[in-house]
């Protein structure tokens, strides 16, 4: 029997779900070796876009896509993806639901562009030039650039088969993940690859897994304010963290670092819009109303990964 | 004029752009590498409290 055959394709991200990917260390030589790997561009294959876009339709079995989609190349090569792959993943907290870099849709284009290009105290542009999508230069030398869009994740642009969240998805999902579709033991199309336990539910500090009671938080705290204990409930004593409704495929990684949960694994199973069950989990874990006033940066905070995907945000769009 | 285009630049991370501009006898004219995304940090982290900042701007390059 012939290998399955594996696409990746990293459009509005960084590079760090590659990584996670790169992490498995050991079992990526079995990974590596179990299918045959046709595209991984641009970071780890030496693959062009059209060496993709010859490749016959269905040819590929399975596809992932990390990063969302930010400009016209990303989304035509979305959309190549998903004509050559049987099954497309959305892999990583990007493709998901925007994340960090969906922070964009804060802002218009020409809003984000005149800070980078015009406004920075380092820069130094005096003619005041922005980035064209098509430039004549002395005359002779044709050039192009793919157009800015406002930040999407992969569903809002092609059909995905399945969800992987996480920034980056820690290596440890990633290996399930890889050992449940080379097995063939998914869920049905549609679902997220979690084990379905939100971030508490696997924490330390979770005094209820200790056999204590859960108190209510009686003040909203800064990280840089105080130090939290040793293994207590980082939002009990204050620090505002997401793990009540984020995916803990991660194993609780921050909040055993004493760092509060942002959120970055994604929605627990049964959520729809994940900045909004965040809000509520908050709002309802705080002894009072007026400490809702003290919770710093509340976009940034609640936002933070989830913006393009939000209820609010998508009808604002339309 | 003929024109390479080398898409994508390949083995890093961020997406570059490669073009090539050869002459009528076939001999490279000029090359011109472009980075094909922008991103935007500086704008929309305005706000944030900076000790959210180190976990927030290393999402502009994982590798």
């Amino acid at each position: 029997m012939s290998k399955p055959k594996l696409a990746y394709y990293l459009a509005g991200g960084c590079g760090g779900c590659d990584i996670a990917v790169v992490d498995l260390s050991e079992t990526l030589v079995d990974v590596a070796l179990a299918v045959d790997i046709v595209f991984w561009a641009p970071t780890v294959a030496d693959a062009k876009y059209k060496d993709l876009e010859a490749m016959p339709d269905g040819s590929i079995d399975v596809g992932l896509i990390s990063g969302n989609i930010r400009n016209s190349e990303h989304e035509h090569i979305a959309h190549v993806m998903r004509k050559k792959c049987k099954t497309l993943i959305a892999f990583g907290i990007c493709a998901t639901n925007g994340g960090i870099k969906g922070l964009v849709n804060l802002y218009t284009t020409q809003q984000l562009l005149e800070k980078a290009y015009i406004d920075t105290l380092s820069t130094d542009n005096p003619n005041k030039e922005l980035p064209q999508t098509s430039i004549t230069l002395d005359g002779k030398y044709e050039l192009t650039l793919p157009s800015l869009m406002y930040a999407r994740p992969l569903n809002q642009v092609v059909n995905v088969d399945y969800y992987i969240g996480g920034c980056p998805p820690h290596y440890e999902h990633v290996k399930k993940a890889f050992t449940a579709l080379l097995s063939g033991q998914l869920p049905p199309p549609g679902s997220w690859i979690t084990m379905g336990k939100a971030v508490c539910e696997v924490c330390g500090r979770n005094p209820v897994l200790q056999g204590k009671p859960k108190k209510f938080a009686t003040t909203v705290k800064r990280t840089i304010e105080g130090v939290p204990s040793e293994d207590g409930c980082l939002l009990e004593e204050g620090y505002l963290c997401l793990g009540p409704v984020t995916q803990g495929d991660c194993g609780s990684k921050c909040p055993a670092a004493n760092v509060p949960c942002r959120g970055c694994g994604g929605p627990i199973p049964g959520v729809k819009d994940y900045s909004l069950r965040a809000i509520s989990a908050i709002a309802s874990m705080l002894e009072n109303e007026e400490l809702v006033e003290q919770i710093p940066d509340p976009i940034h905070l609640f936002y933070r990964y989830t913006l393009p995907s939000s209820f609010p945000y998508k009808r604002l769009k339309s | 004029m003929k024109k390479i285009e080398i898409n994508p630049m390949t083995r890093l991370e961020g997406h570059g752009k490669i073009t090539i501009f050869l002459d009528e006898q076939g001999n490279v004219d000029n090359v011109f590498m472009q980075v094909v995304e922008f991103m935007g940090y500086e704008k929309f982290l305005i706000g944030m409290p900076i000790e959210e900042v180190p976990r927030t701007v290393s999402t502009i390059c994982g590798v």
